[in-house]
């Protein structure tokens, strides 16, 4: 009995067909257009690195010392020769200043807080001189190299350790003028 | 009067007490080896309305602490005035006096003036003799009053035979966040007056022979070079410049400065001709030398080198000759500071990290040291008188100044706020 139920339902279907298809065009389709994907292509556009030189010329003098293109170096207590861990640092700021001429440094000889004011004053301008003799040993321009001591009384960090004191006594090399 | 007894025993046993080791001071000048002289100061008088008991109080108590730091005077204690009639200056009761071990007694008047001008009388009695031995008046403006009883305090110096020291003023260096100034102040850390105004370290500040003018180092034109400071007409000039310049100290004839310079390359001493600014260089070698500072009769400089491979003492003669080092134990001793009286060199030592301040018998060879296990204690200077130094020291945390007898008695702090260092006291008035 279901057979030939379906059947007539399935042929009435059928002989309705053309009218029902004519209705439906005019209805909205239930699901709506296919989702369009919109994209932008990733332009081949790169910032182009600047080379050192650029750089240079590019930052003014606060931000080259900020960034601390040329790194202090550090002492043992009562020194002022230069350790032999510190050499290489100091023939990366030569190299540096070398490949710019025009730079002038200022050394800041600095002492750690263990010794008294007057002879740290010495005691932190034989450290700059030593880092400046050093610097022109290896090419650097004398004339273009000072010197300044602070003794004590400038102190990168406090406290009153072994890591702090070394850390304290130092040589800064300030580009004052490129 | 059983009480009063014990008391008068006790004090015996105190003045015997105190009197024992100052003997072992034997070559100290005389005074240091005798028992202070008793003082008893009972309270001012007024006028009737007890008008200016404010600046009684002010200048009783200053007079007080004047005379008690003296180490020439000791004050009789005033609980022992309670057990004898209260002072009556009409009627003095030697007698009384001397049962509480009074050997001076000093009385005061003060007045205020309809204008706010203090008038203050002192009379100075020897109680034994039972006689008046001097006086004197000094008028002034009420905010004074501090200044009026160190003038008074140093009236009993000077005729006991001593340098006056109350009036002096100390010179140091006031930290304020990253900047530091010359400050001026008096004796006993009151009344701070500030001295220079730039925005960059000023630091080690000297006094000349004539203690008008003030010698110090600045960073104001980015490198440390050595001004002079005149008090009095208030100019500021540039004495040297070319390297770093700094540490100087005037010559006791009031002609010549010694000063640090390494304008020709290395830390050197340099001397110098105030009148004719000619200069002479005084060391000659590749080690540090600095810290030059006067004998007090102006023919020798003690100075720190570094020379033997570690800062120590040495001494040469002014003209740069006849070199003798005076330390000889020790890697690290600078400071020096050179005894009113010649005999005696103050300076810092560090040993085994602690920095503490010696005195140096150049008759003796003896070495005293003054501070003891308390914080790094550096730039000795010493009084006019010679008894007492003013230091710095961070015992507290921060640096302050201090202050200690020549023997190592008495610390006692005379800053407090901010930071506060290197110190200098006037030199000895000629």
């Amino acid at each position: 009995m279901k057979k030939w139920m379906l059947a007539a339902l399935a042929l009435s279907l059928v002989l309705m067909f053309p009218a029902c298809a004519k209705k439906a065009a005019k209805v909205e389709p239930a699901q709506g257009p296919a989702v369009e994907q919109v994209e932008e292509p990733t332009a081949k556009v790169e910032k182009p690195v600047l080379s050192e030189e650029e750089l240079f010329q590019q930052k003014s003098l606060e931000e080259l010392n900020k960034d601390q293109v040329l790194k202090k170096i550090n002492f043992d207590f009562d020194m002022y020769t230069i350790r032999e861990d510190m050499k290489p640092i100091l023939q990366a700021n030569a190299n540096w200043l070398l490949k710019f001429p025009t730079v002038e440094v200022l050394v800041e000889g600095h002492c750690d807080e263990r010794g008294t004011i007057e002879y740290n004053i010495a005691l932190g301008e034989k450290r700059a001189e030593a880092a400046k003799n050093y610097l022109v040993s290896l090419g650097m321009s004398p004339a273009k190299v000072k010197i300044i001591s602070y003794g004590k009384s400038k102190p990168l960090v406090q406290g009153v350790d072994e890591a702090t004191y070394f850390q304290n006594r130092r040589a800064e090399f300030v580009i004052t003028k490129k | 009067m059983k009480t009063m007894r014990r008391t008068i025993l006790a004090s015996v046993v105190l003045l015997l007490a105190l009197a024992l080791p100052a003997q072992e001071e034997i070559t100290i000048r005389i005074r240091e080896g005798m028992p202070m002289i008793p003082v008893a100061l009972p309270a001012f008088q007024l006028d009737a309305a007890a008008r200016g008991s404010a600046e009684a109080a002010a200048v009783y108590e200053t007079l007080w602490q004047d005379l008690e730091f003296s180490r020439i005077f000791k004050m009789v204690p005033r609980e022992h005035y309670a057990y004898i009639p209260a002072f009556r200056p009409d009627a003095i009761r030697f007698k009384d006096w001397a049962s509480i071990q009074a050997n001076i007694l000093v009385s005061g008047q003060l007045e205020l003036a309809d204008d706010d001008r203090l008038i203050f009388s002192f009379k100075v009695y020897e109680v034994a003799g039972e006689r008046f031995i001097f006086g004197r008046n000094f008028g002034g403006k009420k905010d004074l009053a501090r200044l009026i009883a160190h003038r008074a305090a140093d009236e009993m110096l000077k005729h006991f035979g001593e340098r006056p020291l109350f009036t002096s003023k100390i010179a140091y260096v006031r930290e304020s966040g990253n900047d530091r100034d010359i400050y001026i102040m008096d004796y006993d850390g009151q009344r701070p007056t500030r001295i220079t105004f730039s925005n960059a370290l000023d630091m080690l500040p000297s006094w000349s022979a004539d203690n008008e003018k003030i010698l110090y180092t600045s960073y104001r034109n980015l490198s440390p070079e050595l001004f002079m400071f005149d008090l009095y007409s208030g100019r500021t000039g540039l004495i040297s410049s070319g390297g770093s310049n700094y540490a100087a100290d005037w010559s006791p004839t009031g002609d010549r400065i010694v000063y640090t310079s390494s304008k020709h390359g290395n830390a050197e001493i340099y001397l110098r001709d105030m009148k004719t600014g000619q200069e002479k260089r005084l060391t000659f070698n590749p080690a540090i030398d600095t810290s030059p500072c006067w004998s007090p009769s102006g023919r020798e400089i003690a100075f720190t080198s570094q020379r033997g491979g570690t800062p120590q003492i040495y001494v040469m003669d002014a003209e740069g000759s006849n070199v003798r080092r005076i330390t000889l134990e020790g890697s690290y001793h600078d400071s020096p500071a050179w005894s009113p009286d010649g005999m005696r060199l103050a300076f810092v030592s560090r040993i085994e990290n602690r920095f503490d301040i010696y005195v140096y018998n150049l008759k003796s060879n003896e070495l005293s040291k003054l501070t003891e296990n308390a914080g790094r204690n550096e730039n000795p200077s010493w009084s006019p008188d010679g008894r007492h130094l003013v230091f710095s020291s961070n015992r507290g945390g921060r640096y302050q100044l201090y202050l200690v007898d020549y023997d190592g008695r008495n610390v006692r702090q005379l800053t407090r706020d901010g930071e506060n260092k290197m110190p200098k006291w006037q030199k000895p008035s000629r």
